[in-house]
């Protein structure tokens, strides 16, 4: 187990030098979407790699899910296939906010390349996990 | 130092050593590494390094664990270097497969004197995931100043 980040927000994006995609045009190919399935639930749902280039924008979408004041929010991570450190510390510093706002933070996910980092970092405690959007229980 | 932008060259001039499929190439003591990358350091190509070092770690048999560990080992020591590079230089990877432990050198030329941070969330990852992890500085051929980021990992389960 390693100390987790604070309530510091995710690690600076490090400048590629080349100009940012547009919204929908996410260098990397980090696709990300919201949905509403019931009243009081928001899913941020995530495919992709999540990298020192696509974190941020991980991390903006976050922003937006804590912002719309849900009681419950899930972060849908079935389609990522990589998730480094700087993906970690955006997930992390959602939780915390979301713990401090009393909201409930699940997380869906089932592959090795999410539930692996979650585990050898410790930060899996953060997070409800679970294999599937029907494990998200009722209001 | 090659002058292609990427240098992949696994054993190389030794056919004598190098076997079917190469699922299993072994470095030689003093002689050149299994794999050697080369590119510009960026995080664009980050990607495309470490899918590299997950590639050598499947072929050579690790737990699936220590893969997934490897790589992510792998993304950490490059974006940290790439962070610190000099506008315009490369990112350097070399990595040798010893069986049982893949050894990962990753270096870049910095700007000036620079610090790598140690401190850092991505650093205690990167502390995690490896086996061991040793940071060098000193200087490239030209005088520049390097810094290097050395890790090993174990194909077994480590953690």
């Amino acid at each position: 187990m390693i100390p987790l980040p604070g309530s510091i927000s995710a690690q600076p994006s490090r400048d590629d030098g080349e100009p940012a995609g547009s919204p929908g045009c996410v260098p990397g190919g980090l696709e990300l979407s919201f949905s509403a399935p019931r009243s009081g639930l928001t899913v941020l749902s995530v495919a992709g790699e999540i990298d020192t280039l696509t974190a941020p924008h991980l991390g903006a979408a976050l922003d937006d899910l804590l912002d719309r004041g849900d009681r419950q929010i899930a972060i849908d991570l079935e389609g990522v296939t990589f998730l480094a450190s700087s993906g970690l510390g955006a997930l992390i510093h959602t939780a915390r906010q979301a713990a401090r706002d009393d909201r409930r933070l699940f997380v869906v996910a089932t592959s090795r390349a999410v539930l692996r980092p979650l585990e050898v970092t410790g930060s899996a405690q953060l997070f409800t996990v679970v294999p599937d959007r029907s494990g998200i229980p009722g209001p | 130092m090659h002058s292609e932008p990427m240098h992949s060259e696994p054993m190389k001039g030794r056919p004598s050593v190098a076997q079917e499929d190469s699922p299993s190439v072994t470095a030689d003591q003093g002689t050149a590494p299994t794999v050697e990358i080369r590119t510009a350091a960026r995080p664009a190509l980050i990607p495309t390094v470490r899918a590299v070092a997950s590639d050598l770690a499947a072929r050579a048999d690790f737990d699936l664990d220590a893969i997934s560990d490897l790589r992510m080992a792998v993304d950490e020591a490059c974006a940290t270097l790439v962070g610190l590079a000099a506008p315009g230089s490369s990112l350097r990877c070399t990595f040798d497969v010893h069986g049982e432990r893949i050894d990962v050198s990753a270096q870049v030329v910095t700007g000036g004197a620079t610090e790598l941070p140690t401190d850092s969330f991505g650093w205690r990852v990167l502390q995690t995931l490896a086996d061991q992890v040793a940071i060098e500085t000193g200087e490239e051929d030209g005088g520049r100043r390097a810094l290097t980021i050395r890790l090993h990992k174990l194909a077994g389960p480590g953690l």
